[in-house]
């Protein structure tokens, strides 16, 4: 008896010892397989923010070694008419940009949600530039814009538009040639985001709509558009984060020309960098950069979170 | 799974182990790179076997000239290897930092003296005034012109590659369709105003010409209206690189002749880049364009009719650009890659090298005492003809502010000019303060 319940006893004791080891076992296991993202995001992001944050708070130029000058950068930087210049090109693309690809991608999205001939066809057109570098996409436009052997150019002028400058080079179209490729890159991506979103809204919902009297406007209004906040919130995060950190075409296409009238702010921060072998005070503007981008996306959030809707 | 969680376990250190160690090497980098001194203290090896990475912009038919003698340079001996990275000139100005930087970078860096000041100035080469003491490299021999430019402080940074002059092309056969003589292109700034209404044709009258007098790039080009203030007797800079010039009455005479120019009369189109000039005078939208020897390959080959002139002087100097682009040595590169790449500076500028260089290039010889051996090539003769040098120019050498205040300053009034926003007179008094407050950092 004695022996019989001390046995059952030590059995227990085992067990709860072997679930214990069990436990830990699993949570090493947890860790081991967040390690290399860990590992990859501290040496490739955490580490790199750190260290421009006090990069920013000296003048290293990469060659020398880096003295420490304080705040003295952002002071400078906030009476730095290149960087208000940057800064106000930057917000001016972001808010043409933003809500003119979430807009197109979802008006896309609707048309491509529904039966036709040749739809797979369209669907993979719109989405083909996304997977083409755009570096790449930049170089194609800027020869279909170029003035004198573009093809662009070419149809315009056959239309009675003349360029006599090339739309990269003139400072009033510039600035939209460059928007006009970075929505053209992009919309397709979030297409595709808002055709799934719109695949799993339940038939049920539109045919309950339906015998409620609601028009093709009310149900889009009071259907569609609340069950794709989730989307909406996702895809206009997104954008605006890309468009703050628009560099890409913008480099290849125009330098930030002509006279700095597209330069953006990550632009500027590769100019004062590569450039001007200032990385302290490129640093110092990409952590401004960093902290703007951080807050809207913070506030963005936030709204959408409010307005979102379950059924 | 026992066996593949540990070998995670250890690839995961190992990743670890990764950071310390990069920055372990840019600590390194950076201890190599303060101490400039360094080098000197140790002594070269002088029976090392040495391989040379040597970074340029020779993209164009100039490219297989340079490969040529660096050829000839590894087959003359065998301790040095020059091996050639080709690569655009602006890849190169944004790559040299973080390649020197990161110790992966080159041995030998080709730069044109314009842009090199600045990066003198930050620390990334150091000197080689013990090359030119050295009476085995001939230095003496080099036209004076190219050794100075890559001059920074006091120091000399550089060993020329070459110097290139501008001449003024123009399209004969153009020439000739206006009903102007195709021989006697334009002399002076009056001359060339006064064709400018037969060159620039805009048949269909839509606004925009078919053809233009000039191609005048303003920007991402070799420099072309810098050239222009030089002849009323202005500038961008004084000649000790001190004082900024751009507000003076004898370049603002220069700009405002040559923005009236191109606006009122359409002698250019506005927003060029240089390689777009180029391709407006290769295809014969453009009667005339100035600039280097390198374009001379390309024109031939484009079947193009055309003559060589010195440009058209202004009113009171015909000063052409010369265009130097030195090679130089990295700070943290050790003694025995220094004296190893000084081999090969002076195997470039030897005569053998240069008569090479010169007759495949088109480029005039760095050194003037082998004019008479090029013979393959008409050009080098052309552009090194002495009334050409003697009267040309490098831009702002020396000036470690130069890059700066052509890229972020010049260049954006120009085009603010050029577009119409503003006057220049307002635009570049305005960009006279700027360009003395880079000159006073």
């Amino acid at each position: 008896m004695t022996t019989l319940e001390s046995t059952r006893l030590s059995e227990t004791v085992r067990a709860s010892r072997r679930r214990g080891r069990f436990a830990r076992k699993q949570e090493l296991t947890a860790w081991l397989f967040l390690a290399p993202a860990i590992v990859i995001l501290t040496a490739f992001m955490l580490y790199p923010m750190v260290q421009a944050a006090y990069l920013s708070l000296t003048d290293y130029n990469l060659i020398r070694a880096a003295e420490w000058v304080g705040f003295d950068n952002y002071i400078e930087l906030l009476q730095d008419p290149a960087f208000w210049n940057a800064f106000w090109n930057t917000v001016l693309y972001a808010v043409v940009v933003t809500p003119i690809t979430v807009g197109l991608s979802l008006a896309l999205a609707l048309f491509l949600n529904r039966q036709f001939v040749g739809r797979a066809f369209v669907r993979t057109a719109i989405f083909l530039p996304f997977i083409v570098s755009l570096g790449i996409i930049a170089i194609a436009w800027t020869f279909l814009l170029d003035p004198n052997i573009g093809l662009l150019s070419y149809w315009l002028a056959q239309i009675g538009v003349v360029t006599e400058q090339g739309l990269l080079s003139d400072p009033n179209t510039a600035m939209g040639a460059v928007m006009f490729v970075g929505v053209w890159k992009f919309v397709g991506f979030y297409m595709v985001m808002y055709l799934a979103g719109l695949q799993s809204i339940p038939e049920e919902l539109y045919e309950a709509a339906r015998l409620d009297g609601a028009g093709a406007w009310q149900r889009f209004r009071n259907v569609t558009l609340p069950l794709l906040s989730n989307q909406t919130l996702l895809v206009s995060v997104l954008a605006l984060i890309a468009t703050l950190q628009a560099f890409d075409q913008i480099y290849v296409m125009t330098r930030g020309g002509p006279f700095f009238k597209t330069e953006t702010i990550v632009m500027l921060i590769y100019r004062e960098g590569f450039q001007e072998l200032r990385f302290g005070y490129g640093a110092a503007i990409s952590i401004v950069l960093l902290i703007f981008v951080f807050l809207l996306s913070m506030i963005q959030y936030g709204y959408f979170r409010r307005k979102q809707v379950r059924y | 799974m026992q066996q593949h969680r540990s070998s995670t376990r250890r690839r995961a250190r190992r990743r670890l182990a990764v950071v310390p160690a990069a920055l372990a090497v840019a600590a390194l980098a950076l201890a190599g790179c303060a101490g400039q001194g360094k080098s000197s203290a140790e002594e070269a090896d002088p029976n090392a076997k040495v391989t040379l990475d040597f970074w340029n912009g020779f993209t164009g038919p100039d490219g297989p000239a340079l490969e040529q003698v660096v050829s000839d340079f590894n087959a003359s001996q065998d301790r040095i290897t020059v091996k050639t990275n080709i690569m655009p000139w602006d890849t190169l100005y944004q790559k040299v930092l973080t390649a020197v930087a990161g110790k992966n970078g080159p041995d030998i860096v080709a730069m044109s003296a314009s842009r090199l000041p600045q990066y003198a100035s930050e620390g990334l080469f150091q000197p080689v005034d013990d090359y030119y003491e050295n009476a085995d490299y001939e230095s003496d021999a080099l036209t004076p012109a190219a050794a100075e430019a890559s001059v920074f402080d006091g120091k000399n940074y550089g060993v020329p590659v070459n110097l290139a002059t501008m001449l003024m092309y123009y399209n004969k056969d153009l020439f000739t369709a206006a009903g102007l003589d195709p021989e006697a292109p334009p002399k002076t700034w009056d001359e060339f105003a006064a064709m400018v209404p037969k060159l620039t044709v805009d048949e269909d009258g839509d606004g925009k010409p078919e053809q233009y007098a000039i191609a005048l790039a303003d920007h991402e080009t070799v420099p072309m209206y810098p050239t222009f203030l030089w002849n009323t007797g202005g500038g961008i800079v004084d000649e000790d690189g001190e004082k900024s010039l751009l507000d003076t009455p004898e370049t603002l005479e220069a700009l405002n002749f040559w923005v009236d120019l191109v606006r009122e009369k359409n002698a250019s189109p506005v927003g060029l880049a240089g390689a777009d000039a180029d391709k407006l005078f290769q295809t014969g939208k453009a009667a005339i364009e100035i600039v280097g020897p390198w374009m001379t390959t390309g024109f031939d080959e484009a079947g193009l009719n055309y003559g060589l002139a010195p440009a058209f002087a202004g009113p009171t100097d015909s000063v052409t650009l010369a265009d130097v682009v030195s090679m130089s040595v990295p700070a943290n590169a050790d003694a025995t890659t220094k004296e190893a790449a000084y081999e090969f500076f002076a195997y470039w500028n030897s005569k053998e090298g240069q008569i090479t260089w010169a007759n495949g290039s088109g480029f005039p010889p760095t050194r003037s005492d082998v004019a008479a051996d090029i013979t393959e090539s008409p050009y080098p003769a052309i552009f090194g003809a002495s009334d050409v040098t003697s009267n040309a120019r490098v831009l702002m050498p020396g000036v470690a502010a130069g890059g700066t205040i052509m890229e972020n300053v010049f260049t954006p009034a120009l085009q603010k000019a050029l577009n119409g926003e503003g006057s220049v007179d307002d635009l570049f008094t305005e960009a006279s303060k700027q360009a003395q407050a880079e000159l006073d950092k």
